[in-house]
């Protein structure tokens, strides 16, 4: 096990050396392996029947003709290679996720040397593959999702690109460091009291947001309904009027406090946070939230509940 | 069902029309059933792609293929051996398709197309086969292509098209591999079927055998000579030499008599005494050359008088009547290097036996022919001089070269000599030898082709099976074996110019075959039959033939020895050199140009055969402002196109369909070898594209 260990490290070292971490990199020479697939070795094994053949039947023919194809292999590397080695890879953005599910994040192709690439396949330790193209001058981009094992920020490892194009005997691939990051919130952990300060009624200000994010429904359209509140894309697909809704905000405000969380460590004070955090947003309360280093104002909304849910995350993160 | 992939519709056309196609040089001569099924097969597979029709379960599968092996078995008698094996493949490979529904299937069959496509070079090799070949095994890699390219955008033709551009890419690579990859000796001896019975010399000659022949325009084979070509009328290619007669057919003398007189030999044999006595006597004249024989299914050889073997070829042996023969039968083309000395004839000697062998008659029959030889010996003063009166008589009387004789009956040579006197050489031949012997001369039939034509375009001769022929050698002292050809006493022109001529002057022709041949007569055509026949022979000499003996003559000649190791490097060189360039090229070229830039290139290159070349630094603009004040008659298309081009390069709206319609449009007309077309409403060159492009 020990040497299983040393020599994967070895080889991560290795790779480091030959493929150091950086947030854009060209697929070149260093960068790109090549080995054939099992489906190449299949063909192959049939070339090399053929030339058997042709020395047994003494058929030139036969013989041109394994030769043809092993030729046609070898073209196959330098395609293979080609299409992958060339193209430019960038971390773009990246969705947060709670520790123990999955996050994604972004990446971005360019096909920076002229060339296209086709059929290219990503896929980060852990998570599920996908496939793009990218024609000359084109960049696309592909979300891809990472486990997120922890609590904090996630280096995903190594991102795996590969492609067979275009006659799958050869697989390419590479594996860059794109110096990317996700971020894992804490994993909620429910129940406790409430680690709130404040005044629900003294400091409390109503406030009425509309046409905020915190959509609630629809009903049937009710003649004076303002034309903003009409859900449009719900009439063009079906021809009847609704009137979007819109929750109130609850009166009032909090704060959730890491200072009143006695008695625990610091992971579970930040799984508790990170369930009051939801249980507030589902209870459509305006909170504030008070931790070492950080203090978010009250407020409600998406927005305001991944500041706080990141906050949560980078606790303790430099 | 439940599918899980399904073929992408770009790759479908290509997987099934490259499996059709690659199994068609089977299903050409394959059994009936293969014939008939596999093309249902596809069928069904066609419509199960299109949702009409549902992919069989696995026992309808297991049935199926059941069905296929038994009628293997049915067709050949064996689900073993090449025809029957590549019959099974072919079979198999149809019913994989009812299973292509996972993407590893769609992949295999790619693989086994390959496979099926190369057998077909086990029942043909001609030049239009390979090229079949290759196109097939395009649409196949089109196939593979399709098959791996993302969902959704693939088309089809630009997949034929990286298809053909890498197997372009591959030719170069193929070609030194093929010429330098070492041949090894065969790993285990493999024998092809029987061919089917085919056209040419039998083993025996009965009257009308010949006659049948040449009916026949195939080639027999073909001949490069080295030094010396002979005259037409001494091109006697000696296959056979049949010396046993029995009233009607004549064929070879049977083993016992022939194992007595130490008849054959082959290399690594000891030399029997004739055989250095013939050796000995090789002087004078002299042709060398190489034959290349077309399969005949059987053992002899075809060669001028007296042939010597260079012994390469250690299933070439040489015989006691002075031919070729080949150690089992030749059923594949054969290629053998022969010297012909001619006058070497006269060194051999005549057994006991052979003489015995070469004068004996049946019992009776025939008495009015035996009557005649006794009466004309009689007058003769020797046995030449009875020889030429035999000969002086055909060709003075009534006797008729046709290749319509009348039937004979039983007392064969005297109804042809007394009554009918119709025949063609194999009568003559026939008639002939019998009174040689009822004279008391050794005389016997032999069987080859006579004459053959030179192509001028590979300097090399043809030989068809209607040039085949019958004539007569007889021992006279001291000369030895001498030919008589008693076809010349009745037609000379057959042995001077061919049959066709012959023919001809008798007002006969060859049936439907001697249509063709004199459409071929015709200048044109008959270059073009020379051409193809080319080819064929090129095709045949440069590719099919190379061989072990040819490379190693190769490895001497380029890299100065055979060794191993020297090979190995002379061998890695080259692929160096091919590889190197072709991996700079696809790795390394830089892409070629947009769109944009094209259509700019296309009109410098026009402008710079009109001598308007760009200056280092002029931009678009100013090119065709220049080239618009040189060349005055295309000053409007060039205005115009300048402004489409800018509008595509520059606008706002650059790059939408409109404005590039409009600059292909414009390149279109400028170029248009009809000058004055936009000219034609003088001053608005602009309207006058879009009116166009309205029609």
């Amino acid at each position: 096990m020990a040497i299983r260990e040393r020599a994967r490290q070895l080889y991560a070292r290795w790779l480091n050396r030959r493929l150091p971490p950086a947030r854009s990199q060209q697929l070149n020479q260093r960068s790109v392996f090549i080995f054939p697939s099992s489906y190449g070795f299949l063909y192959l094994l049939i070339v090399v029947s053929l030339f058997i053949g042709g020395i047994n039947y003494e058929n030139n023919l036969i013989m041109a003709l394994a030769f043809l194809l092993v030729s046609l292999f070898v073209v196959a590397i330098l395609h293979t290679f080609r299409n992958l080695s060339g193209v430019e890879i960038r971390a773009g953005g990246y969705e947060s996720g709670f520790a123990g599910d999955r996050g994604s994040l972004e990446v971005v192709l360019t096909a920076a040397d002229g060339h296209p690439h086709r059929a290219l396949e990503f896929r980060w330790p852990g998570g599920q593959g996908g496939e793009l193209s990218v024609e000359p001058g084109e960049e696309k981009s592909l979300w891809l999702t990472v486990p997120l094992s922890r609590r904090g920020r996630i280096h995903p490892g190594r991102l795996l690109v590969r492609s067979t194009w275009p006659l799958g005997w050869l697989r390419a691939w590479s594996l860059v460091d794109l110096d990317h990051r996700c971020l894992a919130w804490p994993r909620p952990l429910p129940g406790g009291d409430c680690p709130s300060g404040g005044g629900d009624e003294t400091e409390g200000r109503r406030i009425r947001v509309q046409g905020s994010d915190d959509f609630q429904g629809l009903r049937g359209y009710v003649s004076g309904d303002s034309p903003r509140l009409v859900d449009w894309k719900a009439y063009a697909r079906s021809g009847d009027l609704y009137t979007k809704l819109f929750a109130d905000p609850a009166e009032g405000w909090l704060w959730l406090e890491w200072e009143r969380m006695t008695g625990q460590d610091a992971e579970t004070r930040l799984a508790r946070l990170s369930w009051w955090v939801l249980e507030m947003e589902r209870r459509r309360r305006r909170y504030g939230l008070r931790i070492p280093g950080t203090e978010l104002a009250p407020s409600l909304g998406v927005d305001h509940r991944r500041e706080a849910l990141d906050s949560l995350a980078l606790y303790g993160e430099s | 069902m439940t599918r899980v992939y399904q073929v992408p519709h770009q790759a479908f056309g290509w997987l099934v029309g490259g499996t059709l196609l690659a199994s068609l040089p089977h299903l050409w001569s394959g059994p009936v059933w293969l014939q008939l099924s596999l093309p249902l097969l596809l069928g069904w597979r066609v419509l199960a792609h299109r949702g009409r029709l549902s992919l069989p379960g696995r026992n309808v599968r297991v049935l199926l293929l059941l069905g296929a092996v038994l009628g293997t078995f049915y067709s050949h008698g064996t689900i073993l051996g090449p025809e029957a094996g590549t019959c099974l493949l072919v079979a198999a490979f149809g019913l994989k398709m009812l299973e292509t529904f996972r993407f590893r299937d769609a992949r295999v069959v790619v693989v086994l197309g390959y496979f099926v496509l190369a057998t077909a070079f086990l029942f043909g090799q001609g030049p239009l086969l390979s090229l079949y070949v290759i196109a097939v095994m395009m649409m196949l890699t089109a196939a593979l292509i399709g098959l791996h390219h993302p969902r959704g955008v693939g088309n089809a033709w630009r997949h034929l098209r990286l298809a053909a551009v890498m197997m372009f890419q591959a030719l170069p690579l193929m070609v030194v591999l093929f010429v330098l990859v070492p041949r090894i000796e065969p790993l285990w001896s493999l024998q092809m079927d029987e061919p089917d019975a085919r056209t040419g010399m039998s083993d025996s000659v009965s009257p009308g055998d010949i006659g049948r022949l040449s009916e026949s325009d195939e080639v027999a084979f073909r001949v490069s000579f080295e030094q010396g070509v002979p005259e037409y009328r001494e091109r006697y290619w000696r296959g056979l030499v049949l010396s046993r007669f029995d009233g009607r057919t004549w064929s070879r003398a049977d083993n016992a008599a022939v194992d007595a007189i130490d008849y054959d030999w082959f290399p690594r044999e000891p030399e029997p005494p004739w055989l250095h006595r013939l050796r000995e006597a090789r002087q004078g004249e002299e042709y060398s050359y190489q034959v290349i024989l077309e399969r005949t299914g059987r053992p002899w050889l075809f060669a001028l008088s007296v042939p010597f073997t260079d012994g390469e070829n250690r299933n070439i042996g040489m015989t006691r009547d002075m031919r070729l023969t080949h150690q089992g039968d030749v059923n594949q083309r054969l290629a053998y290097n022969v010297r012909s000395y001619p006058r070497a004839a006269r060194a051999m000697d005549l057994d006991e036996r052979e003489r015995e062998l070469n004068l004996r008659l049946p019992g009776d029959g025939n008495p009015q022919a035996r009557e005649r030889a006794r009466a004309l010996r009689a007058q003769a003063e020797s046995d030449h001089a009875f020889a030429e009166a035999v000969l002086r008589w055909f060709n003075e009387e009534e006797f008729h070269y046709t290749l319509s004789p009348s039937r004979l009956g039983d007392e064969h040579i005297d109804e042809f000599l007394f009554s009918t006197r119709r025949g063609f050489c194999e009568h003559y031949a026939s008639a002939y030898a019998f009174l040689m012997r009822a004279a008391g001369i050794p005389a016997r039939l032999v069987g080859g082709y006579q004459g053959g034509e030179m192509n001028p375009l590979g300097n090399y001769m043809r030989i068809h099976q209607y040039d085949a022929h019958a004539w007569v050698e007889i021992w006279l002292e001291p000369a030895g074996w001498v030919r008589v050809d008693p076809t010349a006493a009745v037609a000379p022109e057959r042995i001077e110019f061919g049959l066709e001529r012959a023919l001809d002057e008798r007002g006969e022709g060859r049936g439907a075959a001697g249509v063709f041949s004199r459409w071929r007569e015709n200048p044109v055509l008959r270059g073009l039959g020379d051409f193809t026949d080319y080819v064929q022979f090129a095709w045949q000499n440069w590719i099919l033939a190379y061989d072990r003996r040819d490379q190693l003559a190769l490895f001497e000649q380029w890299f100065g020895g055979t060794s191993p190791w020297r090979v190995a490097v002379a061998l890695g060189i080259m692929l160096g050199i091919i590889v190197l360039p072709l991996a700079l090229w696809i790795l390394v070229r830089r892409p070629r140009y947009g769109p944009l830039q094209r259509e700019y290139h296309r009109v410098v290159r026009w402008l710079a055969r009109r001598g308007v070349r760009p200056r280092s630094g002029e931009t678009p603009r100013a090119l065709i402002g220049r080239a618009a004040v040189e060349l005055p008659a295309s000053a409007e298309p060039l205005r115009a196109w300048g402004s489409a081009f800018e509008s595509v390069a520059y606008g706002a709206d650059g790059g939408n369909e409109q404005a590039w319609r409009e600059l292909r449009r414009a390149g279109r007309a400028l170029r248009s070898p009809i000058p004055g077309r936009s000219r034609s409403r003088p001053g608005d060159g602009e309207q006058a594209h879009s009116a166009d492009s309205e029609r």
